[in-house]
């Protein structure tokens, strides 16, 4: 790592794919249906007649522009854009409604760039010794990982934990439809062949955010989005003052990003919800999480963007995609000959330096495009009559979710699912906890199966289970974020009652 | 005050029939399970539907004893909410026969119609059908040739 990898990071060239693949991820990652994974995946034909680190740079600038895109959708109208953006809608949108969206898409612009750097920074610093976590998991690591997201429940539910769990375990039945991932049994679809192929994780996510709310939408005259009276300008500074109040929350939520990212498979909407629920975990009294925190957009921004670095580090060290969008680009790699794996850092390390200053300028790039496009986006869709917000909205899932998997079916099951958690949401049952259980659902059951098949094999199931340091280290902590939040409700309750003593 | 109290009193019958819903649906898993070829296929949905059905079941104590005079559908039209949701289904239905741009004109203006409370006159009908058309073909243009998308 030198000067000139740094100087070769800067060229007009470098700069200019760059900034044109901020912006293009950033366009395509709002667009709900359209996620990173996607962006990068049509994007990457144009860059095989590049050189190897120009089309790093590239798809690298598209994956993080994207990423961050989910969230003007997210907090505009409800809908992530990315799955990586689920945690920005419980605060996004209730800002945009109390009429403080521009300064939520700020605020998620800041948080997206400190999280990115922070990815950035681990993967130019760490990434050789960090990858060797990305081994140290194997399947049962998975299963505790993801028993861990489920344990998020507790605090996704808002109000009613025990209907939050049964919206988990419907999550988990949902994700149980079609074929099998291990022994190719065809389950729950009760002879209907539209379902064999399951239920689509991003459609899903699409009809349970949005349907809800264009269902709520058409039925009152009432404007979508409250607008405050007088033309403002982006609010930056008053964001960058609170994200500055939050920076411990900002870092803690880049780390958890970062090493999340690194996990092949979490990916950023993993990341993202985990960071929430600490930052929902570790929050002061007076702040109050679901109704419009800026803590909780930041905690899941930069969460989600610290994944790009974060996954970069396995992909490149190992050869082992750390989120989907990393393996696409792994793909294109190949494709341009360039070998991934630790030698990559030595003999090609040139490749490697250039391609990771790229990322932090991508990223720092990402700040004023960030800022101009969310500007525009705010005031789109908050002077848009809903008349016609409505239908334009309710094509872009259709369109959106056709698109995933080019299946008519994923359209119904998504249309149909956006109206079964409508009902569900007019009774108490939150949309977030079954979109964590179809979410982590495969990702436990894979992780449960196999582990079962080698601790069976082995002879020794509960040494499988509950014998390995880094397992052990995920059941402390998930059993902390159970019990914690009791702890600290009875601390809270005993101050409340000493303060009311003394008063009397 | 007479109010209040009626509604505190009265049961949560919409929470209740959704856990029933949610109880059957973990019973329907317990049957389809059974008809799998695979032992390692059965665990986890068995696991699953046994923790629905015990969630769902605690949900119905908790409701019947605590009910939420809160949880209901709500104020607004239900001829709005069922023509934008028709519509879109209405789409999908037609989009085999007919092809993606002319189903979704149907669910675009099964929106319109729903979203729009102010009345209708000629040149409000032209600016919004003309800007339906406007963002159907840009976005079409994007997925279909942009972006590669086989619609149909």
């Amino acid at each position: 790592m030198g000067f000139e990898h740094l100087a070769n990071a800067l060229t007009l060239t470098n700069l200019a794919l760059a900034l044109f693949g901020v912006v293009a991820g950033t366009v395509i990652g709002s667009i709900p249906g359209l996620s990173a994974t996607m962006a990068v995946a049509v994007l990457v034909p144009i860059t095989f007649s590049m050189a190897p680190a120009s089309a790093l740079i590239l798809l690298g600038a598209i994956y993080t522009g994207a990423i961050y895109g989910g969230a003007y959708s997210a907090i505009l109208l409800n809908t992530p854009g990315t799955p990586s953006a689920i945690g920005t809608t419980f605060d996004g949108y209730p800002m945009a409604k109390r009429g403080d969206g521009d300064l939520a898409v700020a605020i998620a612009c800041y948080a997206s760039v400190f999280g990115g750097m922070i990815g950035a920074l681990a993967l130019l610093l760490l990434a050789p010794p960090l990858s060797s976590v990305a081994l140290a998991f194997g399947p049962v690591e998975y299963l505790w990982l993801s028993i861990f997201g489920l344990s998020l429940i507790a605090s996704l539910s808002t109000g009613n934990v025990l209907k939050g769990l049964a919206g988990g375990a419907l999550g988990m039945l949902l994700s149980c439809v079609g074929v099998a991932e291990i022994s190719a049994d065809i389950r729950l679809t009760f002879g209907v062949s539209t379902m064999i192929g399951g239920i689509e994780v991003v459609g899903a996510l699409i009809g349970l955010y949005c349907i809800p709310v264009l269902i709520d939408l058409v039925a009152t005259p009432e404007r979508h989005l409250k607008v405050e009276q007088g033309v403002r300008a982006v609010r930056f500074r008053e964001a960058a003052l609170i994200a500055w109040r939050s920076r411990l929350n900002l870092l803690r939520s880049s780390v958890i990003g970062t090493v999340i990212g690194i996990l092949p498979g979490a990916g950023g909407s993993v990341a993202g919800l985990v960071a929430y629920s600490e930052a929902k975990r570790t929050a002061r009294p007076d702040q109050k999480f679901g109704d419009g925190e800026p803590d909780g957009i930041m905690a899941t921004e930069s969460a989600n963007n610290a994944t790009v670095g974060g996954g970069f580090i396995p992909t490149l060290v190992l050869g082992i995609p750390g989120t989907p969008p990393d393996a696409v680009i792994l793909g294109a790699l190949l494709v341009q000959g360039v070998r991934t794996g630790p030698t990559l850092f030595d003999g090609g390390g040139s490749i490697v330096y250039t391609f990771i200053f790229g990322l932090f300028i991508a990223t720092i790039l990402m700040l004023p495009t960030g800022l101009l496009i969310g500007r525009y986006a705010y005031k789109t869709i908050v002077t848009i009559p809903k008349t016609i917000l409505v239908p334009a909205v309710g094509f872009m899932t259709i369109i959106g979710t056709f698109a995933i998997r080019n299946s008519i079916s994923d359209v119904i099951i998504m249309i149909v699912l956006g109206s079964v958690g409508w009902v569900l949401s007019r009774f108490g049952f939150a949309a977030s906890p079954i979109v964590l259980g179809l979410i982590l659902g495969p990702i436990a059951e894979q992780g449960f199966v196999q582990a079962w098949i080698i601790g069976d094999a082995t002879g020794n199931l509960t040494g499988m289970f509950f014998g390995r340091p880094i397992s052990l280290a995920i059941i402390a902590f998930t059993i902390l974020s159970l019990v914690y939040p009791i702890i600290q409700g009875r601390r809270a309750k005993r101050i409340l009652a000493t303060q009311a003593n003394s008063n009397d | 005050m007479i109010e209040t109290t009626a509604k505190t009193g009265r049961k949560d019958v919409g929470t209740l029939i959704i856990a029933s819903l949610f109880i059957g649906l973990g019973l329907i898993t317990l049957y389809d399970v059974t008809t799998y070829s695979d032992s390692d296929s059965v665990v986890f949905p068995s696991f699953v539907a046994y923790a629905l059905i015990f969630c769902s079941v605690l949900v119905i104590i908790y409701s019947w004893l605590k009910p939420n005079p809160h949880n209901g559908f709500g104020s607004g039209d239900w001829w709005r909410r069922f023509l934008l949701v028709a519509s879109m289904l209405a789409a999908c239905l037609a989009m085999p026969l007919s092809g993606f741009l002319p189903a979704t004109a149907i669910a675009f203006a099964g929106g319109l119609i729903a979203a729009r409370h102010e009345g209708w006159d000629g040149r409000s009908a032209i600016i919004f059908a003309l800007s339906g058309v406007f963002i159907m073909a840009g976005f079409y243009s994007l997925f279909r040739f942009a972006l590669g998308v086989p619609l149909p």
